[in-house]
Parts: structure tokens; sequence; C-alpha cells
């Protein structure tokens, strides 16, 4: 007997319910508030700062901003590919072939299985935005702060939503995962208008940037910062939700294949 | 132990460090990085009219790569061996752990150093610019003291992660700090004052502000006392290292703890 | 007159405890143990799971310190000789952990010859022999985490004897192998006797123990219990076997305890009987007397060392 409609968008909320308290309770094993704190933030900070004091060595304090700004959004990026290396736990944990077993979605668990790193990546990308913002004179309001906000928040969730993809194709994988992670990130992270704008870059690398995460979310971020209204920041947005919702539709793709890939040569193994 | 027979140590640790690594993908992120960083810097530079600065650009993302090794690859050697249940087994040797990671430690800094090229080509066949390097001796025998002083420095960091267990979760958090106390891309003249006593006492300050120098074409000053406070941190590092791989050894074999992970 | 040539392992009052956090009491792995192996014997160290057979073996290749108490390898100390025993004595640890995974065999091996000291030319000449040796010449070049768990185990035994020691220990090295390979692994460790080596096995296997060993030590809770000729063990494991049985009418049970050599019949969870026996051919009885009773449902099985250690010390009165 099929299930009722709401019946099945019910389920779905527990399954991510469910996959999203286990991935806070795999963090805090490896996080106390203090060595988040201590370890992570104080790294991150440092990271925004080291290319905001290039607008020092330039001798440029706008340029400076604009890197400060860029690189502060960058660590929700940042923190959301993650997840490429997170779902490969999963396997070696050997539960991979146990969730497939299951009759849910394989990409709504792992989606749901990798979620700290969306409230860890926004914490920290706007704690470094406001904070490193006043020790650099970034003109911040309260008004343009709030704006941001939700706009760094859905920069986190897109490319959660991107990174979702590599995270699928790289469980056939394992041993690539972090160089798959870090490459992406430091792609995303030099041509999608973090360090320079992208009009930068010749028309062709414009073109894949304007399709990955982070460059609409991060624009829109700039344009909310300078105050800029609606009208100049919604295109932006709407740009970062559709292509988040593309990317997303094609890690459910990936997940699927790979259930069906594994289950055609065998490769799901209880303990690899 | 004899000298010969310590030379044989660090050869074999060596090739075996060298046969590792070729398989590893992981520990060779670091140079896989190193080409997009210099992309990076020398749009930042030359999107700011700074052609002057590209050197600061090319020369960032080796100094980068050459503490990232360092700090990821040489200061989990130990333990490596603790995870793959081989560390006793090589207490049980006639060969002392410290000519072990000696050799190891030495090809993961050498190869760490080839980042130097990756960026160089990258300045040439992508941004059409050719780095000169002024004073080449002086540049070479400079990167050769880095090296030396970051593989001392490993060393150490060997050591402190595996006698001090909750230093592990700070590995990741390591790298940054260092790359602007260190003033690999930034020299450190430009930070605040208050930071400046922190960043002396970090060898990599030296040895990048003598870098950038070797790029100018004005004459080095100072060359000689710059120099030595790089090799002098380095062997401080040394020194540091090999009595925390003393005080390892006597921990595994007093306690029995430690040799597992 | 010349000395007698020195015990190739020697054990006093050797102790060793551990003290796992600052607040638990500490255990003592090794309680006071003495023991003498000779030179050119195989001899087995039997013993259940945390009995101290792996600290033993760890004191001896010089990993672990002793408490209190003193060990020697060929007349040297344990302690203050570590140069001359490292390279007097070879240790195979054994199981999936050990050896260097991402290079191939010859590579693992050619390295620890070199940490071994041995010069480079050597070490390849050796390296060479042993893979051929313990069978892997032709899956030398391939990487080690492609190997099968008897394939590792035979490369640690090869891993263990290239310093060419005069002293192999072996911990437990055939726990996890299938029937055959597992033969043929004691194949490999009877030839060691041969070429003029001592092997220190230690096992909970008592029929390895008896297969090997010229000699056997028991060993319990960090204390020797007695050394012993392996046919000792061999007459335990058929002196305490056990029947089991299923539809065995009562009045036929109680019969059975009536036998001579009989020590209990114990009825299973589940239906069915088990019947345990001390002394040699008893079980024989029992089988018999209820084939006879035409109870066909029958099985027997060897004891476990557990049962077996029980048996013996009851019987000598030791205590634990």
């Amino acid at each position: 007997m099929p299930e009722p409609r709401s019946g099945r968008a019910a389920g779905t909320l527990l399954v991510l319910r469910y996959s999203a308290a286990s991935a806070f309770a795999d963090f805090s094993t490896i996080y106390t508030w203090r060595t988040w704190t201590l370890g992570w933030l104080s790294r991150v900070l440092c990271q925004v700062a080291f290319f905001a004091l290039i607008g020092r060595l330039l001798g440029a304090p706008e340029q400076g901003r604009f890197l400060l700004v860029g690189n502060a959004v960058m660590i929700a990026a940042l923190e959301s590919m993650f997840v490429v290396a997170s779902t490969t736990w999963e396997r070696r944990a050997g539960t991979l072939p146990l969730l497939l077993a299951a009759p849910t979605e394989p990409a709504l668990v792992f989606a749901g299985r990798s979620v700290q790193w969306l409230a860890s990546g926004s914490a920290t990308a706007i704690i470094s935005l406001c904070g490193l913002g006043l020790a650099f004179g970034l003109p911040l309001h309260l008004t343009t702060v709030l704006a941001a906000v939700p706009l760094v928040v859905l920069v986190s969730v897109s490319t959660y939503c991107f990174a979702l993809v590599p995270a699928a194709l790289v469980l056939r994988v394992m041993q690539l995962r972090n160089v798959v992670a870090n490459l992406t990130m430091l792609t995303m992270m030099t041509f999608c208008g973090v360090q320079v704008p992208t009009t930068f870059w010749p028309g062709w690398v414009q073109g894949v940037a304007s399709a990955l995460p982070l460059t609409h979310g991060l624009a829109a971020v700039r344009a909310a910062l300078a105050g800029a209204d609606w009208s100049a920041v919604l295109p932006q947005v709407g740009a970062e939700v559709a292509l988040a919702a593309g990317w997303l539709a094609a890690a459910v793709l990936a997940f699927r294949r790979l259930a069906e890939h594994g289950r055609r040569d065998g490769s799901i193994e209880f303990g690899d | 132990m004899t000298g010969t027979s310590a030379l044989r140590g660090v050869a074999a640790a060596a090739r075996f460090e060298a046969a590792t690594l070729r398989r590893s993908p992981d520990d060779l992120m670091a140079l896989l990085n190193a080409p997009l960083l210099a992309v990076m810097f020398l749009a930042i530079t030359r999107h700011a009219h700074r052609g002057d600065l590209a050197g600061y650009a090319v020369l960032a993302p080796a100094v980068i790569t050459v503490w990232a090794m360092g700090l990821l690859v040489s200061g989990e050697i130990i333990d490596q061996e603790r995870w793959n249940g081989t560390l006793e087994a090589m207490l049980a040797t006639p060969t002392p752990l410290q000519v072990v990671v000696l050799g190891r430690v030495a090809v993961v800094t050498a190869i760490s150093l080839l980042s130097i090229v990756e960026s160089w080509l990258v300045a040439r066949v992508g941004f059409g610019v050719a780095i000169a390097v002024p004073h080449p001796g002086i540049f070479a025998v400079t990167l050769l003291c880095t090296g030396l002083a970051m593989a001392g420095t490993a060393t150490a960091m060997a050591g402190t992660f595996v006698l001090a267990r909750s230093a592990r979760t700070f590995q990741n958090s390591l790298s940054y700090p260092f790359y602007v106390l260190g003033g690999a891309l930034v020299p450190v003249a430009l930070l605040p004052g208050w930071l400046q006593p922190a960043c002396r006492v970090v060898f990599l300050s030296w040895a990048t502000d003598l870098l950038r120098d070797a790029l100018a074409p004005a004459a080095v000053p100072h060359l000689l006392p710059r120099l030595a406070a790089v090799l002098g941190l380095g062997v401080l590092g040394w020194l540091a290292g090999f009595a925390m791989l003393d005080r390892i050894l006597d921990r595994v074999r007093r306690t029995g703890t430690l040799a597992h992970a | 007159m010349a000395e007698p040539p020195p015990p190739a392992v020697s054990a006093g009052q050797l102790t060793r405890t551990f003290q796992r956090t600052r607040k638990a009491a500490p255990v003592a792995a090794l309680d006071r143990l003495d023991l003498t192996i000779d030179a050119g014997e195989i001899h087995g160290l039997l013993g259940p799971n945390g009995a101290g057979k792996t600290t033993l073996c760890k004191i001896l290749a010089t990993v672990l310190l002793p408490t209190a108490g003193t060990a020697s390898v060929l007349g040297h100390d344990v302690v203050t000789s570590t140069a001359v025993v490292r390279r007097l004595i070879g240790i195979v640890f054994g199981g999936e952990r050990g050896l260097y995974g991402r290079l191939t065999a010859r590579q693992n091996l050619r390295y620890w010859s070199a940490l071994y000291r041995q010069p480079a030319a050597d070490g390849r000449a050796r390296a060479d022999r042993l893979l051929d040796r313990v069978g892997l010449a032709d899956r030398a070049d391939d990487r080690v985490e492609t190997y099968s768990r008897g394939m590792k185990q035979r490369l640690h035994l090869a891993r263990g004897l290239i310093g060419d020691p005069r002293v192999v220990v072996l911990d437990e090295p055939t726990t996890g192998l299938d029937p055959v390979a597992a033969r043929e692994f004691r194949a490999l460790v009877t030839e060691l006797r041969a070429e003029g080596r001592t092997v220190l096995l230690t096992t909970h296997d008592m029929a390895e123990a008896e297969a090997i060993c010229d000699r056997v030590s028991l060993i319990d809770g960090g204390r020797l219990l007695a050394t012993e000729d392996p046919r000792t063990i061999g007459r335990w494991l058929s002196t305490y076997e056990r029947v089991q049985a299923t539809g065995v009418p009562p009045q036929l049970a109680a019969q059975l305890a009536e036998l001579p050599g009989v020590a209990a019949v114990l009825d299973q969870p589940g239906g069915g009987i088990r019947v345990e026996t001390d002394a040699p051919g008893a079980a024989g009885l029992v089988l018999r007397r209820l084939l006879d009773a035409g109870v066909t449902a029958v099985g027997t099985a060897r004891p476990s060392l557990e049962e077996v250690y029980l048996h013996v010390i009851g019987q000598r009165g030791l205590r634990v």
C-alpha cells in the first residue's frame, strides 16, 4: 500500500533528523567547546587574517577589505567541503551496506550525516567577518550584517549540496577523498571571486565559476555589506538557490548510481 | 653506533619514506595545492597592479608547502608507526629511532622544496612572468637552511604529537597562524608591533625575509647573522625533537603504552 | 673444563606490573616468573589470553622493561645489554598490523635488514632467500596490503628472521590462520630448530603446542604453573574430553553417570546432555554405551585450555 504523501515527507524529515543527530554526536567526539575555539576557530581567524593582511603589503586597504570579506565567506564553503571526507567515514565504519539496504534514498542519509559542517562553517565565517572586520576597519552596520548572515548560511548550504556530488564519487576511490576535497576547495577559492573579482579571469573560467556555488552567494554578501538594496542582491541569491537545487539533484543521482554500481560489482563491503 | 651503520640507517629510512610517499596521495597533497596557491597570489598582485610583488607571490606557496608537509607528514611519522603496529618492532632493532626519523624527515623536506619549482613554473607559464633571482647563491643557501631548519622543527613536532596527546587536536590549527607569524607572504615588518617578538622566534620569519631579499637587486644586509638565526632556531628544534624521541622510547619501555594507538 | 653454554632464555622472578590509569590498582601481567629455555629447543608457552605471554615476549625483545626480576638472552641481560640482545633476538608478533602495507614484501624486508645493520648487498640477498623460504617469492613485488592473512603471517616470520637471530620469539603466530596455512607455518618453525636456532612459541592452542614443541611451559596469571613434556598435554586432551548427545532417555543418562571416568552428566539447554570425563578412554566407553542403546546423535569435543587448567590446577592443589 503506497504511503500517503504526508507520511513520506514526515519520514524524510525523520531520516534527516536522526542522521543529523548522529552527525552532531560524531562532531562532539572530535571537538569540545574549548578545543573548537582554541583549535579550529583560531586557525580560521588566522586564515582570514592572512589574506586580509595582504592589503597592507599591497598598500591598498580597500583591497584588503575585499580579501577579508571574500576569505571570511570562503570559510563557510570550506567547511561544507568536509562532507567529501566525512561521508567516507560511513564506508570505513562498515555501515554503508546497511544504509544502502534500507528503503531510503541514499542521498538523504548522507545529506543529513554531515550537517555539522553547516553549523560550524556558518558560525566561523560570521565570527571572522564581524571580528576581523572590526579589526581591519570594515564598515559594519547592524542592518548590513543582519542581511549578510542568511547569505553566508546560503553559501554554506549551496556548497554543501554541491559537495555531495564529489562525496558520492569519492566513495569508490576513498584514498583520494582529501585530495579531491582540497583541490575543489582551492579551485573555488581561486576563481569564484574570493581573492579577485571573477572578471579578472578569462571568459571560460568565469563561465565555470558561475556554475559553482559561492560565486553568486559571495557577490550577494558583498552587495549586502555595501548597503545595496534588494534589487541588486536578489538576483544573485536566486542564482545561488537554483544552483544549490541543481547540484542537490545531481547528488541524488550520483548516490543512486553509486548504490546501483555497488550492487552490481559487489564493491559495497561490510568492513573496508 | 658506528658512522657507516648510522648512515646506512638514514639511507634506508630515506628510501623507505620515498617509496611510501609515492603511494600516499594524502601526504603529497601539499605539492598539489602549491600551483593553485601560486595562481591565487599572482592574481592578487597582478589585479592590484603590483607586478613588483610577483616574487613574493611565487615564494609564498613554497614556504607554505614546506611548512605544511613538515606539519602534516613529518609530524605524523611516529604516530604512523604506532597506528601501523610497527613501533615496537622498530624499537627491537639495533638502529636508534632518531636515525630513522632523520632519514624520513629529510626526504619529506627535500620533496617539499620542489614546490618552489612548481611556483616558478606557474608564474612563467600561467602569467608570463619570469622571476629573476639576482642573488642565486644566497637564495640557494637560504633555501637549504630553511629546509634544514624545517627538518629540525618537524622532528620536534613528531615528538610533541606523540607525547602531548591533546596536541594532535591542534595539528590542523598550526598552519595559518605560522604562515602569518612566519611572514610567508606578508613580511613580518608589516605586522602589528605586538606580534613582532612572537614572529622572531619562528625561523620562517627570518628565512622568508632573506629569501625575499635575495630576489631583490640590492645587496642583502646582515646575511650571516640572519642565516644563523634560521639555523639556530632549526637546531633548537632538532635538539628538542631528539630529546622527545628519547622520552618516547623510555615511556614505551617503562609503561608499555604509547606503542599502540 | 669448559663452562656450559648459557641457556637461550632465562627469566628469574620476572615481574611486570601495569597501571592503566592513575586511580586503578596496578595489574601484574607477570608475577615472579621463573623460566629457562635451553639452546636449540622449540619451547612452547601455553596459556589463555591475558596470561602474560605477550608481556614476556616484549620484555625479551627489550621493548618493555621489567618491574622487578631479571631476564637474559644467551647470557646477556635484556635491561643492561640491549644493544647485544637486539642483535640476537628476532620477534614475530603476528596479526594484521606490523607490516608496511603500501610497500612490497621485498621492500619491507630490505628496510628491516638495514635497520638490523646489514650492508645493502647482504640485505638484498638475505631478503630474497627468506622470501623464497617462506614461499612468497612470486608475490614478492606486490604490495603487502593485497596479501591474505596467511601470506602476511609468513612475511612476519621472514621479517623476524631477517636479522639472523639466534633466538626467535613467535607470539601466537597461527592465530587467525586456516588449518592448512597453520600447518605450513608450523613446518617452517621446525626447520628453524634444524638451523640451530632456539624458538619460543606462545600459543593458546594445546594441539599446536603438542605438535611441534620439545617442551611446554604453562603460564597463567603471570606465573609459571608447570613445564611439561608435550605428551603430557596429549594425555590431558584425551583425558578431559566430553561427549554430547541428544535424545538420551533419563535412565540411560543415569547409567552413564556411573561409568568409570565420568565426572559429570549435565543437561544442556534445548535438550540433550553433555558428559564430562576425567580419565583417558572414558569418552570411548560413553560413546559405546550410547551407540549400543541406539542413540546416534552424538559428538565429541576436546576440552578448552581453561578447562584443562582448572582440572590440572585443582589436581595439583596449585594456588592461582
